[in-house]
């Protein structure tokens, strides 16, 4: 049977947020509800020596004083390094010192102003190198476990290795070698940072929260909980959210310091962040400092892979030290090269610290790897498109990461790149306008970071023909309503209509390890697979029960009101046997006459008759399943099948940069994107032209700009995210190679596309004029800089 | 709790009434869009707002081949002007890239003026355009060329009590190009890296500068012109060569500074660059429209 | 001290106790419970509070409310029709994916409204200039110029089939 739904650009169906009525984080209110606002420190490194709320507490209106000295000290973050409130130092200047909950937002804040503290600066580093030196500041003094720290060197080794790298190197033809840096940039979602917590009578915790790990999310509450005493389980409801890309998948300081407000007060307490505070105190993305070896044979093929690298990890730990992890996916397996090394330091400094956002560590690590490819390619004097080429990943081979790959139109990808943008006719010539590509991996199937990767689902069918599905997932706004939508129609039969979803809440919604990694579609479309086809059966079977029944009733009543009508002699037989039924948008019908008009009946009317049975044998149609894929955790080593299966694609950028300004126009912007089967083709789009202008963003405006410590742009205006008017005209190319490990054949694509954009928009700036930009983002000056530093090494002596 | 009073005067004289009145205490408004941030910062706390957004008298744009603009006319209303885009491009240009509509429909050129940034998007046309800034108060009236206009970042020649009424620019020559160009790092809702504001008439032969004018915004702690440069174009034939060599005099004259927003090389850079870009693009208009 | 306030809303008269230094944004969303207008910035930058005053587009959360006196205020939620119905502008973000987080989406569709009133036929860059002040991180704009043509289409059609 062809496919309704599956496939087709069906209209976005979240009717609530083109009519106001979605309600946001900052749109809920609950009763009795109080204003939480934190103070954070002005020293980016300093002993505390006291801190003096008595002010604060005194102000009218105000419920709660809360500091690092009226709390439990407990530790929070994957490496145990901060608590919520500091206590005996401060380490950066987002250190959150004290909280306040008052009756409203303005008395809140007159409240931090009542607070005084004392500090005894301390010398500060900001050099991550720096930072690596004997005789560098300690920032932490002791573990978490309270043992003496001897240097700021954090425990995380991360260490890839595959062959032999050192043989492989006298074994080239052809080596080059270079440092590349990377900026800290930010997720700079429209909907600010926030959360509402508040105590039941029992001490359980409700938590509205702008999570996308909800499960995750409820863990390190509980444990949170425990620490500090409270015998309470915690509750976490998401409404929904005004972006995520990344920034929610870690459980934030302020998220702690509500729960401690909450607990202070025994009042719900909400905090909102600023758009100034989103900016100082909602970590951003890992910057990297990366030296990139690479070596190829005679005939150009990959040799060898060695990659170094320093990641600045701030003062505290989240997410952005476990980029390394997902770093090594290109590093080791980003075009075919049998020998690989990589290690990657994470140094505590005085600096903001870094969380996940998308790509997670792999913009970074593709940026360094497809800059330095051009420049072997350059060395081994072949074109940067043939060497990709030469080197492209094949469908079904195992990468030195241990990665199985499956589908893998990675030359498909390269070749639309290098049609549409006329590749040999305009590489090399040089001449202010040049193209660049660069390709990319990444996870397609799941990842498994944690020990689970699954998700679990609930399919029930109401009597009125409703599908209701109740999923752990969350929607980030990349459109998962919709596709769940499709998928549950083209699986169970009924119309999409009539699909209704319920996510959010922790106490109602199975277990779903968490929306990141790309892995929400696939892992969603395939716990409705399985638990459509139980829906289906169950209607099937219950259709074969009933159908004639119902039929016979019809023709009943119709005989009774008009004499003249004759009841047809039908073989009703056929109908018992369910295998025999098939149904579709919601109606039942004989799959070897899908167009008899007499042998069709609404599902509704089966399982309402299945309800009202009326003989104490009434049925009710759920099914359930919990989705664990077949992928692999990472090895000691850092090796295994992280994903079921590996999205690839390919960016080309015609660029032609303006040698008085430095100022770089986007003249052709082709992202060709392996995304296994489009479920629907327009929302894959609308991924690849979000992410692409984000990764625009990274490589040529956005960077949080930090001196000693402080965030010098906190705001829409300096911190520059690219606007309606700075349009790149985007090719957005989407090729289906139909991965036969995906829900109908589809893979994960609400990352990939930010992965490659600096890259290709890098190199193209190479083939434009001659200079190669090795940090980020590229600004006119970088290039203005380079330009005449070139003409000063061509001027004759 | 932390408030001011709103007053919402509808003629000029309340408003300066109101101004002697208040004396310090109060602050003027007009759209609001710098000074509302600047509150809700804590940079100005003043007891009363006067908003100028209810006055006509400072709402008007009047064209008999000279112009006048009220001072709480809307960016707004001057981007969708015709007379303003046929004759006096050079506001145009400066208006239709400020902000965005939402801001435009709110903010006032004489906000612009007053907030006095460096970076002020419109003062360096107004400066180009030999623009007289009429002020007025209770006491009386006087009139100030535009290139004194401004003391320092953020600061105006304007005494207590005193409000800019509006703005005079005198007709300008036959055969006049104009134009400004606003060098940023992204297309829209950006403060200029640097401005350029230039004004060329010419000869009938529209190749001899007659008249020349240069105005540049973040090029120094002040809105500024660029004499030097302006006396070297006079009596010029007009080309690339020599608008670069202007560009190198008023890039010499500039004090640019490095900030978050900019290096200051980069800004002496563009300088050059742009002074040449937009005289020729001044060049190009006077020979299009004849006129401007 | 609070005042009293006069203003439209959404079609229907309105009358509410304000402070002087509130913004047009905060009496919308704490007042009136019109949440659809968001706080993104609070600085007028990303227009993700954009409303109509008198048929223009302003940030209200710098806008001083007691300027909204007498005036005609409408948001996202005054769009829906008599019986519910959805404008064109929101049928076509829905239709053309528009909309992805939907923060940006009620600011969007306001700035996107007022152009339309004034340019029912607007192009791909008079659309994207219209919105300049309007900022997205979800969609990277492409769906959101789609839409708002899609929407102009719509309405053009609409306006053909009305009785004269």
């Amino acid at each position: 049977m062809t496919e309704l739904y599956v496939g087709k650009s069906c209209a976005r169906t979240d009717l609530d947020k083109v009519t106001g009525r979605a309600a946001y984080i900052n749109d809920i209110r609950v009763p009795r509800m109080l204003y939480g606002k934190i103070l954070y420190s002005s020293r980016p490194h300093a002993r505390i020596k006291s801190i003096d709320i008595s002010k604060a507490e005194k102000l009218h209106g105000v419920r709660a004083v809360l500091t690092g000295f009226n709390t439990p000290d407990v530790r929070v973050g994957f490496l145990g390094d901060q608590a919520p409130l500091k206590k005996d130092k401060v380490r950066q200047f987002r250190d959150e010192i004290a909280a306040v909950a008052a009756t409203d937002e303005d008395i809140a804040e007159e409240a931090l102003g009542l607070i005084t503290v004392e500090y005894e600066d301390l010398p500060a580093v900001f050099d991550p190198i720096q930072a690596m030196q004997k005789d560098a500041p300690l920032i932490h003094e002791l573990d978490a476990r309270g043992k003496p720290r001897r240097n700021n060197i954090l425990p995380l080794p991360w260490k890839l290795s595959a062959g032999d790298v050192e043989k492989a190197r006298t074994e080239s033809a052809f080596v080059v070698k270079d440092t590349f840096t990377t900026q800290w940039v930010h997720q700079t979602c429209m909907g600010t940072s926030g959360g509402i917590a508040e105590f039941d009578a029992n001490s359980n915790l409700i938590f509205r929260s702008v999570t996308n790990v909800p499960f995750g999310g409820k863990d390190r509450l509980d444990m949170f909980l425990k620490n500090i005493g409270i015998a309470g389980a915690t509750r976490v409801l998401t409404p929904f959210v005004g972006g995520s890309f990344g920034s929610k998948l870690d459980t934030d300081i302020y998220e702690f310091i509500l729960v401690l407000l909450a607990w202070a007060t025994k009042c719900p307490v909400k905090i909102m962040f600023s758009r100034h505070e989103e900016f100082t105190a909602s970590p951003p993305r890992q910057p990297v400092i990366a030296t990139v070896e690479q070596g190829c044979d005679s005939d150009g093929r990959l040799t060898f892979r060695k990659v170094d690298m320093i990641l600045d990890n701030g003062a505290y730990t989240s997410w952005g030290a476990t980029t390394p992890s997902v770093m090594m996916i290109p590093i080791s397996s980003l075009y075919r090269v049998p020998n690989v090394d990589f290690q990657a330091t994470c140094v505590y400094t005085n600096n903001i610290y870094a969380q996940a956002m998308r790509g997670y560590g792999n913009p970074q690590a593709t940026y360094v790897v497809e800059q330095s490819m051009d420049q072997l390619a350059e060395a081994a004097g072949i074109d940067p498109m043939d060497f990709r080429s030469i080197n492209a990943n094949l469908p079904y081979e195992n990468t030195p990461m241990g990665l199985k790959v499956t589908t893998c139109p990675m030359k498909e990808c390269l070749d639309e790149v290098k049609t549409k943008l006329n590749w040999t006719a305009t590489h090399g010539k040089r001449t202010g306008r040049g193209v660049g590509v660069a390709s990319f991996l990444h996870v397609g199937g799941g990842a498994r970071v944690y020990l689970s990767d699954a998700q679990g689902i609930i399919l029930k069918v109401d009597d009125d023909g409703k599908v209701q599905v109740i999923t752990g997932g969350t929607d980030q706004g990349q459109g998962s309503e919709t596709i769940i939508r499709q998928m549950v129609a083209e699986a169970t039969g009924f119309k999409p209509e009539d699909v209704t979803i319920f996510l959010g809440d922790t106490e109602v919604c199975p277990w779903d390890v968490g929306t990141h990694a790309s892995r929400h579609a696939f892992m969603v479309g395939h716990a409705i697979l399985l638990a459509a086809g139980e829906v289906k059966s169950k209607v099937l079977a219950l259709a074969s029960k009933w159908m004639a029944n119902l039929m016979q009733q019809d023709f009943q009543k119709k005989a009774r009101r008009d004499p003249n009508f004759k009841l047809p002699e039908l073989d009703y037989g056929v109908l018992s046997d369910p295998e025999n039924l098939d149904i579709q948008n919601g109606t039942v019908f004989l799959k070897s006459e899908p167009d008899n008009s007499v042998f069709r009946i609404p599902a509704a009317r089966i399982l309402r008759k299945a309800h009202l049975v009326g003989t104490g044998k009434g049925e009710m149609v759920t099914a359930e399943a919990f989705y664990d894929p077949p992928n692999e955790m990472l090895d000691r080593d850092g090796k295994g099948n992280l994903s079921c299966c590996y999205t690839f694609g390919a960016h080309g950028v015609e660029v032609e940069v303006d040698r008085e300004t430095g100022q770089v126009t986007i003249l052709n912007y082709v992202a060709a994107h392996d995304v296994g089967r489009a479920i629907n083709p327009m929302l894959v789009k609308g991924q690849i032209y979000g992410a692409t202008i984000m990764g625009a963003g990274y490589a040529l405006t956005e960077e949080i700009q930090v001196n000693h410590g402080r965030v010098m742009n906190p705001n829409l205006l300096d911190y520059k995210i690219l606007t309606a008017k700075d349009e790149i005209p985007i090719d957005a190319v989407i090729i289906e190679p139909i991965e036969p490990t995906g829900p109908f054949g589809a893979k994960g694509i609400g990352e990939p596309a930010c992965v490659p954009s600096a890259p290709a928009i890098a190199n193209a700036i190479y083939d434009a004029i001659g200079v190669r930009i090795k940090d980020l983002p590229v600004t006119p000056e970088k290039i203005l800089a380079a330009l005449k530093s070139q003409a000063d090494d061509h001027r004759p002596r | 709790m932390r408030t001011y009073q709103y007053l919402k005067p509808t003629s000029l004289a309340e408003v300066l009434e109101l101004l002697k009145h208040y004396g310090p205490k109060a602050k003027i408004v007009a759209g609001g869009t710098d000074v509302m941030i600047q509150w809700k910062k804590k940079l100005l706390s003043p007891d009363y707002f006067i908003s100028l957004r209810n006055v006509p008298e400072l709402n008007f744009i009047s064209y008999r081949g000279d112009l006048r603009i009220g001072s709480a006319t809307t960016h707004r209303t001057l981007e969708l002007s015709p007379e303003i885009r046929n004759n006096f491009p050079v506001i145009r240009d400066a208006v239709s890239g400020l902000g965005s509509v939402q801001v435009r429909n709110s903010a006032t050129i004489g906000g612009n003026l007053c907030n006095a940034a460096p970076s002020a998007d419109t003062a360096p046309p107004m400066l180009v355009l030999d623009t007289e800034v009429k002020i007025v108060s209770a006491d009386g009236e006087r009139s100030v060329p535009v290139r004194d206009f401004f003391k320092g970042p953020g600061r105006t020649v304007l005494e207590p009590g005193e409000l800019v009424r509006e703005l005079c620019v005198p007709e300008p020559l036959p055969n006049t190009g104009m134009a400004y160009w606003k060098h940023t790092r992204r297309k829209a809702m950006d403060l200029p890296i640097l401005g350029v504001a230039v004004l060329m008439s010419f000869g009938e032969d529209l190749k001899t500068c007659v008249k020349a004018r240069i105005g540049l915004g973040v090029a120094a702690p002040v809105p500024m012109r660029v004499r030097a440069a302006e006396e070297f174009l006079e009596g010029k034939v007009v080309d690339e060569i020599v608008l670069n060599e202007a560009g190198e005099m008023a890039s010499e004259q500039a004090r640019p500074r490095s900030t978050i927003r900019g290096s200051e090389w980069y800004r002496r850079e563009m300088i050059r660059v742009l002074v040449k870009r937009t005289g020729l693009m001044c060049q190009e208009r006077a020979k299009g429209e004849g006129r401007s | 001290m609070k005042q009293t306030l006069r203003f439209t809303v959404n079609g229907h008269p309105v009358q509410v106790e304000v402070e002087p230094h509130w913004n047009l944004l905060r009496v919308l969303r704490e007042e009136l419970d019109l949440t659809g207008a968001k706080q993104g910035c609070g600085e007028g930058e990303c227009g993700a509070c954009t409303v109509l005053v008198n048929g223009a587009p302003v940030n209200s959360c710098i806008y001083p409310v007691l300027e909204a006196e007498n005036k005609v205020v409408l948001t996202i939620e005054g769009l829906l029709g008599e019986k519910n119905e959805l404008h064109p502008l929101q049928v076509a973000f829905l239709e053309k994916a528009g909309v992805q987080c939907g923060f940006c989406t009620p600011g969007m569709i306001m700035s996107a409204k007022a152009l339309l009133d004034q340019n029912p036929a607007p192009t791909a860059d008079e659309i994207r200039h219209a919105l300049a002040g309007n900022m997205c991180r979800c969609t990277g704009y492409v769906q959101i110029v789609e839409s708002v043509l899609h929407a102009a289409d719509l309405m053009s059609r609409r306006t053909a089939q009305e009785p004269v």
